[in-house]
């Protein structure tokens, strides 16, 4: 393969599991924000923030997350047939089949930077009364689909190489 | 092209696309931006996948969700269950199939503290397996009481499967939940039956334990393990407790219960290095693909409905075919169970959103009721091949003399006995519905 | 049809059925193939925070909402509620629009964003409905409640803490602990999409105001309609806000009456006062946000002078 193919694959592989491993750590921000929405009802008057602070949490769980969830093979195929195909025949269908989800992600950070455009233009705020801006969300989530899109094209490396006998 | 025929293309794009072993959630992600972009291409069709993630966003009961799935593998990782199989097997040990019977109460303690079968399943798979065969019990009766049990993990609460259902269907979780509880002890009620019967026909089935091992267990520690089973009961309780009296809301009763769940752990010491990380990590891997596939689900679901697919739908259903709603409902119910043996609750999920939600919301049934029988359907794809997740996961954990066909097999009676509790409830609404009549007081 | 329009409600189906479909359902039917309209409610399609960008794009053609609501990048966005000060009556709505000049302010301001405003009118009053009863506006502190944007940056003020959830989910979020109330509807809501089965307690005074509510469309979707249509979708869309006002004006009477499910609560007319007010302050400060923003209030003004002069039935007191 490439010189530049492979350092693509590692580069790529590298910086989506460092920062998958920082998101995962998100569940205890997300936990912690609830808790204090716990205790603030209880012992002070509910907090404005709490439920859409944990919301966006959330979404930079699983969407940062997502493409070191994808490295880590979390993400379930139906294997009644791939389950039965040899390594080969498995990179080889995927390497056309990836392109599904290149397209899917590709929509979708296009959506979503359009989407993150009007936020900036229209100084989007949330209804709430805390009235968080909507930019840096959506700025999140496109980082997040940018980062699974790369993550394909690392996996259709792989693939290639897988076919041309080669490991990378 | 008419619409009907699009909509047709777009499930049979689906199923090819699933077919094809790549992930579930692109497969059913591309065909919805390609059948939006084919669509509205001109006029923002693109936006449909990016406006599915504030969707999800926008639903607050999401939040349990990593909330119950981190619960599950501290559980099941922590082996905070261990205690409470050695009490069923020490109390129970002593009669015909008592082992079996143990293991089956087992299954319903470890769901009512995990919203997946996930943990059900390792804790069956891992701890009381062995044991059981071990013991000469029956492999394929034992195999499959563990498959079926686990899968109550979705049906008792707390569940995460009536969370997915609850945000696609608007119905309230705290009342599908409570309605899950009647339907999940009867479907343990009838596999006890089942092992009872079978038993007392086969003794050799499932054999007492031998009075020399009974005799080394003291008294003083058949006692001291009966506490083990109040820890489960603890946990559900103060998850469930303050939830049901209105104290706190559904999101925080789901991270009390998540801490609660670590605390116990922590204070065990089970909790080391290695733990932890098996437990963080595979809650953002099973959280990311549950979301994935939501999102992709929504966006299919919302193209689908643009098309005006659903209405083309109810419209055959109600008027070309000119059936009864009881009809309608019992062929929703085959083809679904029949769909369910092919498919896996997350394919299901992406069906039964755009398909049948809206034709039972058309035919005025109960969609807290349906819930339930939607629940059951998905404990059955669960557990049937080709396409299972528990299948795949017993296959992966079941010790080396239980072979695939011993799996396959093992399901059969278990599957019958799901199939009759889904009938008893289709014939007798009030077993799901009830309890959260009566705590919701309508 | 050769024309084929999708047009998305704020409103959730059980209210929908009453609040849209019945217009819409004539325009098809009057239309006679020529063209039609293909309803979906809230949340259907895209959800309701992503509604006006997504009707700019031309993914959904027509909307029916309020300003608020789909959070449109306008000046006008702020009045999708008026308050206790703008009017009285459900007819006050369309005067304002069509007789003091409402309708070309919003015309404009609609226009700059790609958008045709196809025709304004009064939906309900916004009451509480919640799970204690509210009997001061003490009761209202710490109370976590429904409500739209501008109500909530009014009610505030008075310690109740405002809440925004979709509204397909606000009567489970009502079960599970999530609200405490709602602020946003008449009581002929309440009933209709069963959150009188959920709260107790009815507040017969609307310190959060009513609602005006529109039709829009895509610009460049309306401009492609031949002109006959475009009458006949004004005249139905005119229809169903007519529709509204009868409903409304003769439910909120009967369930306040004979509607067995919620218990009647007032607050002290000295409060009432106070939240009066309290309102006019508050459209000050909404006014001097902008010009745009200043004409409003200042027509809505104008228009109250004229009714208190006017006496009885107009105005009493
Ligand atoms: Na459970
Ligand atoms: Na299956």
């Amino acid at each position: 393969m490439p010189r530049a193919a492979v350092a693509f694959v590692h580069i790529v592989e590298t910086v989506n599991t460092r920062i998958g491993r920082v998101a995962m750590y998100l569940i205890f921000v997300l936990a912690g924000v609830l808790l204090w929405s716990v205790i603030s009802k209880a012992f002070f008057r509910p907090a404005l923030w709490t439920q859409e602070m944990a919301q966006f949490t959330m979404v930079g769980y699983f969407v940062l997350g997502g493409a070191y969830s994808l490295i880590l093979g979390a993400n379930v195929r139906m294997d009644l047939l791939y389950g039965r195909w040899s390594p080969k025949m498995q990179a080889a269908v995927d390497c056309i089949t990836i392109f599904a989800l290149i397209f899917f992600l590709a929509v979708m950070l296009w959506g979503g930077i359009e989407s993150t455009i009007y936020a900036f233009e229209v100084n989007e705020r949330s209804r709430t009364v805390w009235r968080p801006y909507m930019a840096p969300i959506k700025i999140v989530i496109c980082v997040g689909v940018f980062l699974m899109l790369l993550q394909s094209i690392a996996f259709l490396i792989r693939d290639i190489a897988t076919l041309r006998g080669e490991r990378i | 092209m008419p619409y009907e025929y699009i909509a047709i293309a777009m499930f049979a794009g689906m199923m090819a696309m699933l077919l094809t072993g790549q992930r579930v959630f692109a497969g059913i992600g591309f065909v919805a931006v390609v059948a939006a972009i084919m669509l509205w291409g001109d006029r923002g069709g693109h936006d449909i996948a990016f406006t599915s993630t504030i969707k999800l966003m926008n639903w607050y009961p999401m939040l349990t969700l990593p909330m119950f799935v981190w619960m599950g593998y501290v559980m099941s990782e922590t082996r905070l269950a261990d205690d409470l199989y050695r009490m069923f097997h020490v109390w129970f040990g002593p009669v015909p199939g008592g082992l079996a019977i143990g293991t089956i109460l087992l299954m319903v303690l470890v769901s009512a503290m995990n919203g997946l079968s996930v943990a059900g399943l390792a804790i069956g798979a891992t701890i009381a397996l062995p044991e059981l065969l071990k013991r000469g019990y029956d492999k394929r009766m034992v195999t499959g009481i563990i498959q079926g049990g686990s899968s109550l993990g979705i049906l008792v609460p707390p569940s995460i499967v009536l969370v997915l259902y609850a945000m696609i269907a608007r119905q309230p979780v705290g009342q599908l939940w409570l309605a899950g509880i009647f339907p999940g002890l009867l479907m343990a009620g009838l596999f006890l039956l089942y092992v009872v019967i079978r038993c007392r026909i086969n003794p050799a089935l499932g054999p007492a334990l031998p009075k020399s091992e009974l005799a080394s267990i003291s008294r003083a520690e058949k006692y001291r393990l009966l506490t083990a089973g109040v820890l489960p009961v603890v946990i559900f309780l103060s998850m469930m407790g303050p939830f049901v009296l209105g104290y706190v809301s559904l999101v925080e009763s789901s991270v009390i219960g998540a801490a609660i769940a670590t605390l116990v752990a922590l204070v065990k010491r089970r909790l080391t290095r290695e733990v932890w990380e098996k437990c963080i990590v595979s809650t953002l891997g099973v959280s990311c693909m549950f979301m994935w596939i939501l999102l992709a689900a929504l966006a299919f679901g919302a193209v689908f409905d643009g098309l005006g697919a659903v209405r083309a739908i109810e419209a055959f259903f109600l008027e070309d075919l000119g059936l009864s709603r009881w009809e309608i409902m019992i062929l929703m119910q085959v083809s679904f169970l029949l769909m369910g043996m092919f498919l896996d609750d997350t394919a299901m999920l992406v069906i039964v959103a755009p398909l049948y939600i809206p034709l039972v919301r058309a035919l005025e049934f109960d969609l807290i009721w349906y819930g339930i029988l939607y629940t059951i359907t998905c404990q059955v794809a669960y557990i049937t091949p080709p396409f299972g997740y528990n299948l795949f996961l017993m296959r992966a954990m079941a010790p080396d003399q239980v072979s695939l066909t011993d799996i396959y097999r093992s399901i059969v009676p278990i599957v019958g006995i799901m199939i009759l509790t889904l009938i008893i409830i289709m014939i007798f609404p009030q077993i799901a519905l009830w309890l959260p009549n009566q705590v919701y007081g309508q | 049809a050769p024309i084929k329009w999708r047009m998305q409600t704020y409103a959730g189906a059980a209210l929908g059925e009453h609040v849209c479909k019945p217009a819409i359902d004539q325009f098809n039917k009057i239309a006679a193939g020529q063209m039609e309209i293909e309803l979906y409610y809230a949340d259907q399609l895209v959800p309701t925070s992503e509604l006006f960008r997504a009707m700019q794009n031309g993914t959904i053609d027509a909307v029916q909402s309020d300003d608020d609501s789909m959070q449109s990048p306008t000046e006008v966005t702020v009045f999708g509620g008026y308050f206790p000060f703008a009017s009285r009556y459900s007819l006050d709505v369309p005067v304002l629009f069509n007789q003091y000049g409402l309708k070309e302010i919003w015309e404009q301001e609609y226009g700059a964003v790609g958008i045709q405003h196809i025709s304004a009118g009064a939906w309900d009053p916004c009451h509480f409905a919640t799970k204690d009863p509210i009997n001061s506006l003490a009761d209202l502190d710490g109370k976590r409640v429904f409500t739209f944007p501008t109500a909530g940056r009014f009610l505030a003020q008075f310690g109740v803490v405002p809440m925004q959830l979709p509204w397909e989910d606000i009567q489970v979020a009502l079960q599970t602990g999530e609200l405490d109330g709602i602020a946003w509807s008449g009581i002929t809501e309440d009933y209709t999409v069963g959150w009188a089965d959920v709260t107790k307690y009815f507040l017969t005074n609307n310190i959060s105001g009513a609602w005006i509510g529109h039709f829009f469309a895509n610009a460049d979707r309306w401009n492609e309609v031949p002109d006959n249509l475009k009458l006949l979708m004004q005249v139905c869309f005119e229809q169903s806000h007519y529709y509204r006002q009868w409903w409304y004006w003769g439910g909120e009477a009967d369930l306040r009456v004979n509607g067995p499910k919620l218990e009647l609560t007032s607050i002290p007319d000295a409060e009432w006062a106070t939240v009066e007010e309290k309102a006019r302050e508050f459209w000050d400060e909404i006014a001097a946000e902008s010009e745009v923003k200043a004409k409003v209030v200042e027509i809505v003004k104008k228009y109250n002078d004229v009714m208190a002069k006017a006496g009885r039935p107009y105005r009493y007191g």
